[in-house]
């Protein structure tokens, strides 16, 4: 490990804020007092039991709907185009989809618009909670969509770990239909491989603001909201209080996890003992038809949502059953536009920061494990650490720390905080890219006369183009959707896109909100965009280059 | 051109020989077999020779060309031709390119895409220059890799069944381009095979790599 610097800088660099974060956490949150405080608030149990029940079921129906959609997808053959459409709603930060679904789903919202008044009868909005419900269901929906999403592509990059084809025909041949052959013989080893982003969607479900701010229930907010609320707050007495909900958080998401991890041994168990059952299920087309149903609602869901934010980022007044707004059309635009460029500049500029210095970090540790899988699996796990806590847990301590250094709300300390989520991501896409290179390629160059730096540059730097292409525009969007970590290592001095809308959902202002979802949504897309294009363009006389 | 010389050459795993110290010289133009079966060590002395040893693998004894010792010396600075069963021509790079990695430095930019261009239509490849490799065939492409190992000028021509993965056809028509090239620049060429046709038509010495253990497996 020694012998390799840039595998120890990688680690370090991600694993010690991390674990000072906790410490730090851990220091100042216990209070005795604090923590009576937070007890004793109203309704707080009910909060911290609504954060749990959104993540738990979120995640239980996500991982359900992910295996599934693999499984049809890869035994059907539309393996490249359930990639193609997972990758866009991937792309979308939480908050944009939060407030995409907000836009969506309210009473007056672009669906109710859609069957009003022809099918619903209604001239003015119903007095419904669609959003916001008291049982988290909205918060659960987009906690779905995206989770689903993300699930897809772990499992799709495990696929490369196992013999998935030849398992399937296997069963397949035994006389299993399509889908319990991939459940039963494919789908348990691919769980194995996709535990740590398992975790990590479950701790974000439970912890998360981006989604629970737009659709999360009101009174009382989920647990992660109500800290939320009290970090905001003026009063420094309330500041304790949170400090203290952190560990609180940490706690109650711990004990899911755990609880999760048991389910799941049962689940295993359940699962087992129905293949020896012995039955076929040789003809699921209906049910096969009923997940293509679900995961064409999704997708669909997921596009309204953006033209949801397109139209009322757009609007002035917008009369309740009018579909499109009247008049008055990128007024909004102009109250925000001074404000919203020095925005977007700040974004990008963290994003393209994030994205370079992460590649730099990234690029010679792969290097240096590019032949030891094992060590690729210690790191990814390491880099995994900041995921795999609540964010508001560790980053609270993170920020205690920054202000007694004295850099808490500079770029760099701010910039640390995105690298930390980009890192992991990062290592993902390239680590695997780095070793899947032939080996003799960088042997001919050698042989041919080509040193070790030129061999890199010349051979191995043009092989892995296409995914540093990729790695750059996911680190970028990683970066773009970030919240938290940039309101506290930020001391509330770096106005993004996702601040913006995250203050503007907080205060109920869905109009002004949309105009920096908007954002969000779109600089990603872009990035996702250019990353292919010139991957392409760069390669397009070139088959055999690595995709 | 100077002989390769091996002295007392031997691989070991975990401290296991893999076969008896080997002592022998490939004389300049001439063909030195290396026949043995798998495992027998016969693709690692090629690439113990290149200095691209797998960490797993340890070795003793001096390679030499002429008087000079190629032990200490990097991979780069040794230039011993290397040809591998696969061509592995970049991907990244057209033919020329390819090429044009592999010739020796110096002069100008025309004159070397000239000096490319003729290599190509001395294979019979003329007008390939431009190609993306991925789309030659696996004959035209085992041709450009060994125009791109001739360009760099080496001083001894390794191959490691360069011509088994090639149909009966081709086979032949590489085998005899690539024996009367290193002919004709008098390079001292050591080749492993499997293919009894691939020693006829070498026609030099052969040296078996059956291992000390070699008995007492079997």
């Amino acid at each position: 490990m020694l012998r390799r610097p840039a595998i120890v800088i990688l680690v370090a660099v991600s694993a010690v804020p991390t674990i000072a974060g906790l410490a730090a956490a851990l220091w100042f949150g216990l209070d005795a007092g604090a923590f009576s405080r937070v007890l004793g608030t109203p309704g707080v149990g009910l909060s911290i039991a609504s954060s749990i029940w959104s993540g738990s079921i979120a995640t239980v129906i996500s991982l359900m709907l992910a295996h599934l959609a693999v499984g049809l997808a890869v035994s059907g053959g539309w393996r490249t185009r359930l990639n193609a459409l997972t990758l866009p709603l991937l792309a979308m930060p939480h908050l944009a989809v939060g407030i995409g679904l907000a836009l969506l789903l309210a009473p007056s919202g672009v669906l109710m618009r859609l069957l009003s008044p022809w099918a619903t009868g209604f001239e003015l909005p119903p007095d419904w909670l669609t959003v916001q419900d008291p049982a988290a269901l909205s918060l659960i929906a987009g906690l779905v969509l995206k989770e689903t999403c993300f699930l897809i592509m772990a499992l799709m990059a495990a696929l490369a770990q196992v013999p998935s084809a030849r398992l399937q025909l296997q069963a397949q041949t035994l006389g299993y239909g399509p889908l319990k052959s991939w459940l039963t013989a494919v789908a348990p080893l691919l769980q194995q491989q996709i535990r740590l982003p398992l975790a990590a969607v479950l701790v974000f479900g439970i912890s998360n603001v981006e989604l629970a701010i737009p659709l999360g229930p009101g009174l009382p907010p989920t647990f992660s909201v109500l800290l939320w609320r009290w970090f905001t707050d003026a009063n420094p007495l309330i500041h304790s209080q949170a400090y203290a909900g952190t560990l609180l958080l940490l706690l109650a998401t711990a004990a899911t996890v755990v609880a999760a991890m048991t389910v799941s041994n049962l689940a295993r168990y359940v699962l087992r003992s129905s293949v020896q059952g012995g039955r076929r299920h040789s003809d699921d087309r209906f049910a096969q038809g009923v997940i293509k149903a679900t995961l064409i609602l999704l997708w669909t869901v997921g596009v309204l949502a953006i033209v949801a934010i397109v139209l009322r980022s757009v609007s002035g007044a917008w009369r309740f059953p009018a579909l499109l707004p009247a008049g008055d059309w990128l007024s909004r635009w102009n109250d925000v536009l001074p404000t919203a460029g020095n925005t977007a500049a700040i974004t990008v500029a963290l994003a393209t920061a994030t994205a370079l210095v992460g590649l730099a970090l990234v690029l010679p540790a792969a290097e240096q494990c590019r032949h030891d899988a094992r060590t690729r699996a210690t790191v990814g796990a390491w880099l995994f650490l900041p995921l795999l806590v609540p964010q508001m847990t560790f980053l609270f301590g993170v920020q205690v720390l920054l202000v007694r250094m004295n850099i808490d709300g500079t770029f760099v300390a701010v910039l640390w905080s995105h690298l930390l989520f980009a890192l992991p991501y990062l290592w993902g896409l390239l680590a695997p890219a780095r070793a899947a290179i032939d080996p003799r390629y960088r042997q001919v160059a050698a042989t041919l006369g080509a040193p070790p730096s030129r061999a890199w540059l010349t051979v191995t730097l043009p092989l892995l183009a296409r995914s540093g292409l990729l790695a750059l525009a996911l680190a970028f969007s990683v970066s773009i959707a970030l919240y938290l970590p940039t309101l506290f290592a930020g001391a509330g001095r770096f106005a993004t896109a996702a601040t913006e809308a995250a203050a503007a959902a907080g205060s109920g202002n869905l109009r002004l909100a949309s105009v920096h979802a908007l954002l969000l949504a779109v600089l990603p897309l872009i990035a996702f965009a250019g990353a292919y294009a010139s991957g392409s363009w760069l390669f397009r006389h070139r088959q055999g280059v690595p995709r | 051109m100077k002989p390769l010389q091996l002295d007392k050459v031997v691989l070991s795993v975990d401290g296991a020989a893999l076969f008896e110290p080997l002592s022998f010289s490939v004389l300049p133009g001439t063909v030195t077999s290396l026949l043995g079966p798998s495992g027998s060590g016969k693709s690692s002395l090629l690439a113990y020779l290149c200095g691209i040893l797998p960490p797993a693998i340890t070795a003793s004894g001096a390679i030499r060309i002429g008087d000079e010792n190629l032990g200490r010396l990097p991979t780069e600075k040794r230039r011993l031709g290397l040809l591998f069963q696969d061509p592995l021509l970049f991907p990244h790079l057209d033919v020329a390119g390819n090429l044009l990695f592999g010739l020796s430095r110096g002069g100008s930019r025309a004159e070397r895409r000239r000096r490319v261009d003729e290599a190509l239509a001395s294979v019979g490849l003329g007008g390939f220059a431009d190609r993306d490799p991925a789309t030659l065939s696996g004959g035209q492409q085992a041709r450009v890799a060994l125009l791109r190992v001739l360009l760099a000028e080496p001083r001894a021509l390794l191959l490691d069944e360069p011509f088994s993965s090639l149909d009966d056809d081709n086979r032949e028509r590489v085998r005899k381009l690539v024996f009367d090239e290193a002919h004709r620049r008098e390079l001292p060429t050591l080749l492993v095979t499997h293919d009894e046709q691939d020693v006829v038509a070498a026609g030099g010495a052969v040296i078996n790599l059956s291992g000390p253990n070699a008995d007492k497996k079997e």
